[in-house]
């Protein structure tokens, strides 16, 4: 309502809806960002760990005499040492998962330094600190520890069998926890009755996060105060102040403070405290010195928590139509050997929330078990549980079609849930407030040129190429279950307005959409906005993750901008003596209505006595938004190698309102090229002893530029979200969700064109590399 | 200590260092330029990219000493290696805020050397020979869409800025009205036609 009548230049140049140059970029671009591993420090000293060669021994000695004596040494710790010290170990997963016989979950304490046994390769047994990085090496080589190696466990399928080695104690068949959601008797019926039943065994594979930053966490006394002050590459500053205070010994959140700069990429993997992050902080308060740890690349692959590592056995109950009865999932999770919160409710609770995703799915069964095994522990990572999830059903939808001999696009057209069902409430109680999912097919249909494909099949084919393609619909869940947001306005007599938030950047440019969000409502130019975020002493909040900074701290903006407004014209009608109600706001200026009197917000800023007028408010969403889109991607391969090329990649985004367009694109087609770096290339690898095969970017390929370029994304703005003030829906996880069985469907499509028999080309699992899908075109009949 | 003469970013850096300090290590610590990044350590990921005599080379695999005599570039000095003052932004940089060719930023310098140390040898490059340049460089955000993008365009601005826009439409001026079906279409080729096949060159190590 305090919208100005007319928008007026700035708006139009810099407000929602609009592609700007992001304010973050000049800093970046010219090398002068502030990560962490950036920062000076005065007397800083450096920590380095020395982490277990075992995946399961137990701690018999650690010798840490030589170490201590070396030059530059300030301290060595061992997880006795923290343990004495009443260090706490970090959160267990809470009590609300359970058991199959009903018992609370079960966990390993997961600890700054492994304390008696070590879990999987690259726990932390030991840290030393000293004046240089190089002297730090060099001592914690000098420590001995003495391992005595016991049996270890790494797969899913080894960590179930009856006689498989314990993880630890407490679980002793390995399970963690169990969840059935659902209604398995009448799901059990609807397979009897179906016309059509299919069945898949999916793997969806272990993965490393990887933002190219690796975790950098630095601890200090704050000058001054004698606070604790943690800074660091992180996406939940308050949590990890929060944590860290309920950790160490006599600390309060009070005495905490946690800051961060720029954030090289964060992806989920940098949302909670990691173990490392507890040890610097204790250093740190221990020595009475600035202490900062940084990640080596081998150290991000062994210990920084992994994503997905599923296993499930998905079924479909369809009619003679096509139409399907119900699901039912098999799935087992890893949850690594120190079993998280998040490990717990990734498989748990995030994952059945989509897993009907955009089908009117009358009946679920889905059995999850979380096991624990002698790898790193696994948490979120881009999607968290939507990714598993979307790709089971995808998956099994190409598996309907061609047991039903319908084509796959019509076979999911039949099942949409349609507009006309809104709100729709899916077989895991999840309510839908909008979608127009077959809208969005349509479009990508035509776009893609779905009837034209025989052409471009034949095509490849004259060039001794496989052509497959796939379409895929789908939704994601966001907002982390975290739907309020505070942010508080201050208008300054230089001439800034100051926005205040604790969600956090870490690439996706938010400061520059609530930037954008700050302009429609005072019309100002955009450099005018200054965004402050990652300092707990000046925000605290859940942070950023599961796709919910812009439609819940974007509402927080565009609130708390409204109020300031309203506040301001109260005081302009003090100043320019008139009633509130002849006062008109455009533009960054005041005027009584009618007349050429008026004031500037900023001058009017700068009359009031503290210079600034400041407003903070506060906006909750109804509920979580549920962006969906449909993707269709055809693929090459090249049957001499086995080499698979994405040849067409297109689709429509269905993600409300938009507020940057090419922020939006960048985050639709960036998270896509990491779906297809799922469904082609990476993959975490153990071998049977628990040794990482895959600790380099070597050995764990990542998406290159060699990849595909020519995406064809296109959002549809058309069905604004219901449950926010923005109308915006999330957009960070959703290319990544989509892209992996839209790649994978394609892959098996242009298998099974070119004869490949049906087990081999279904048994394929990801990543689909060369020398998987050259095995599987083997196979074919000559 | 062993004696170390180079040209940092135009200015002549004369020190005594220990001879197992790497390239990065004096670039970051010594003469305390943050904008060449450690990704990796071991010459994998591309962050730690600088000029060396205008090659791109990979930092964190470097000794220093190897640079001796050398003249050094590093993004901080990108603008004045082009003539420019230090406060203008090189056409590489322009291109990246331009086409979004970045996200976290984290990658960026060593791209943006990268694309440098291209464009020095190669002021026209094919997307072919841009994709090349880059895949010692990993980004884990952007999914190198926008980069090469920004590559194509800075080229052409520095060619003279004939075309200086192609492809740099990256959702530019896409409406969000209601109803609107918006958003960019970059694909300029046919659908069906596959990206060009380059053969990878993983490993592409540090010279100097």
């Amino acid at each position: 309502m305090n919208a100005p009548k007319d928008p007026g230049l700035d708006t139009l140049r810099f407000g929602s809806g609009h592609t700007v140059r992001r304010i973050e970029d000049p800093t970046l671009v010219s090398g002068r960002g502030r990560y962490t591993d950036d920062l000076a420090r005065e007397g800083l000293a450096h920590l380095v760990l020395v982490r277990s060669p075992h995946a399961h021994a137990r701690l018999l000695a650690v010798d840490t005499e030589a170490a201590r004596a070396m030059p530059g040494v300030l301290a060595v710790y061992t997880g006795a040492d923290l343990v004495a010290a009443g260090v706490k170990p970090l959160p267990a997963p809470p009590a609300a998962f359970r058991r199959p016989d009903g018992s609370p979950v079960v966990s390993a304490p997961r600890r700054g330094l492994a304390h008696e046994v070590v879990r999987f390769v690259g726990e932390a047994v030991a840290a030393v600190v000293a004046e240089t990085r190089a002297q730090a090496v060099d001592a914690a080589e000098a420590i001995l520890v003495d391992y005595e190696e016991l049996p270890a466990v790494t797969s899913l399928e080894a960590a179930y069998a009856a006689d498989a080695p314990r993880v630890f104690d407490a679980a002793p068949d390995n399970v963690v926890a169990e969840a059935r959601v659902g209604d398995a008797a009448a799901c059990d019926a609807a397979f009897a009755a179906a016309a059509h039943v299919v069945a898949l065994d999916l793997v969806n594979q272990r993965l490393a996060p990887s933002p190219i930053e690796p975790r950098v966490t630095m601890a200090e006394s704050e000058p001054g105060t004698g606070r604790l002050l943690v800074t660091m590459s992180n996406q939940m500053p308050t949590g990890i102040r929060d944590t860290l205070a309920a950790l160490l010994p006599g600390m309060e959140k009070s005495q905490i403070r946690v800051q961060v700069g720029d954030v090289g990429g964060g992806f989920g993997m940098k949302t909670g405290l990691h173990p490392e992050d507890l040890v610097v902080a204790w250093a740190a308060r221990a020595l009475q010195r600035p202490v900062r740890w940084r990640a080596q690349r081998l150290e991000e692959f062994m210990a920084a928590v992994h994503g997905r590592d599923w296993r499930t056995r998905a079924e479909l109950a369809l009619d003679a139509q096509g139409r399907v009865l119900a699901m039912r999932h098999r799935t087992l999770a890893n949850a690594g050997a120190c079993p998280t919160p998040t490990g717990c409710a990734i498989p748990i609770v995030l994952g059945p929330y989509v897993a009907p995703s955009v089908y009117d799915i009358p009946l679920v069964d889905l059995h999850i078990t979380v096991l624990a095994t002698n790898t790193a522990p696994v948490a979120a990572y881009r999607g968290a549980g939507r990714p598993e999830a979307v790709y089971i059903v995808e998956r099994l939808m190409d598996e309907a079609a061609r047991a039903t001999g319908l084509d796959p696009a019509e076979l999911r057209r039949r099942n949409l849930v349609r507009a006309d069902q809104m709100p729709y409430t899916s077989a895991t109680k999840q309510v839908y407030d909008c979608g127009e999912f077959e809208k969005m097919q349509a479009q990508a249909l035509a776009l893609a040129d779905w009837d034209g494909y025989a052409a471009r099949a034949a095509a490849s084919a004259a060039k001794g190429r496989l052509r497959g393609r796939s379409v895929t619909t789908f939704l994601e869940w966001t907002g982390g279950n975290a739907l309020t947001e505070k942010v508080q306005v201050q208008v300054r007599a230089d001439g800034i307005i100051e926005l205040t938030s604790a969600t956090m950047p870490m690439g996706q440019g938010i400061a520059t959409s609530y930037a954008q969000l700050a302009v429609d409502t005072f019309g100002v130019p955009i450099d005018r906005i200054r965004i402050v975020q990652g300092d707990t002493d000046r925000a605290t909040g859940f942070g950023s993750a599961g796709s919910r900074s812009l439609f819940t701290g974007g509402g927080a903006v565009r609130v708390a901008s409204e109020r300031t407004v309203d506040h301001a014209r109260d005081l302009a009608a003090q100043a320019l003596e008139a009633g509130v109600d002849d006062i008109e706001y455009e533009a960054g200026a005041f005027r009584v209505v009618g007349t050429d009197l008026q004031i500037g917000l900023f001058e009017l800023a700068g009359r009031q006595p503290q210079q600034h007028i400041t407003v903070a408010a506060e906006a909750t969403a109804g509920a979580a938004s549920w962006p969906n889109a449909c993707h269709v991607c055809e693929v090459e391969i090249a049957p001499d190698t086995g080499e698979v090329q994405v040849a067409a990649y297109t689709s429509v985004n269905d993600i409300g309102r938009v507020v940057s367009p090419q922020i939006v694109q960048g985050q639709l087609e960036g998270g896509a090229v990491q779906g297809i770096g799922q469904a082609l290339s990476e993959q975490v690898v153990y071998d049977a002893s628990g040794q990482l095969l895959t600790a380099s970017f070597m050995d764990y390929a990542m998406p290159r530029a060699d990849g595909f370029l020519d995406f064809r994304t296109v959002f549809d703005t058309s069905v604004p979200c219901t449950t926010n003030v923005l109308g915006a829906k999330g957009v960070g996880e959703l290319g990544t969700i989509g892209a992996t069985p839209a790649v994978m469907n394609a892959v098996v499509d242009a298998l099974l064109a070119a004869g490949v028999p049906r087990t081999t080309a279904l048994a394929l699992q990801m990543p689909a590399t060369a020398e998987r899908v050259w095995q599987a075109l083997r196979q074919r009949r000559k | 200590m062993p004696a170390l003469t180079l040209t940092l970013n135009g200015r002549a850096v004369a020190t005594d260092l220990a001879p197992t300090t790497l390239l990065i290590d004096l670039i970051r610590e010594r003469q305390h330029l943050t904008g060449t990044h450690s990704g990796c350590d071991t010459a994998q990921c591309g962050a730690c990219t600088v000029l060396v005599d205008g090659r791109p080379v990979k930092s964190c695999s470097v000794l220093a000493l190897q640079v001796q005599g050398r003249e050094v570039t590093t993004v901080e000095g990108l603008p004045a290696a082009a003539g420019l003052p230090d406060e203008a932004m090189h056409p590489l940089q322009e291109a990246f805020m331009a086409c979004h060719g970045l996200q976290c930023g984290f990658c960026t310098p060593g791209m943006l050397m990268a694309a440098a140390g291209l464009l020095r040898h190669n002021p026209a490059p094919s997307d072919a020979e841009i994709v090349h340049a880059l895949e010692g460089n990993l980004c884990r955000c952007t999914g190198y869409v926008n980069i090469v993008a920004a590559v194509r365009q800075a080229a052409a601005a520095m060619a003279g800025g004939a075309g200086a826009d192609a492809g740099a439409g990256a959702g530019a001026g896409a409406g969000a009205g209601a109803g609107a079906v918006a958003g960019a279409d970059r694909a300029t080729a046919a659908p069906g036609t596959p990206a060009p096949w380059i053969p990878s060159a993983r490993a592409q190590g540090a010279t100097a």
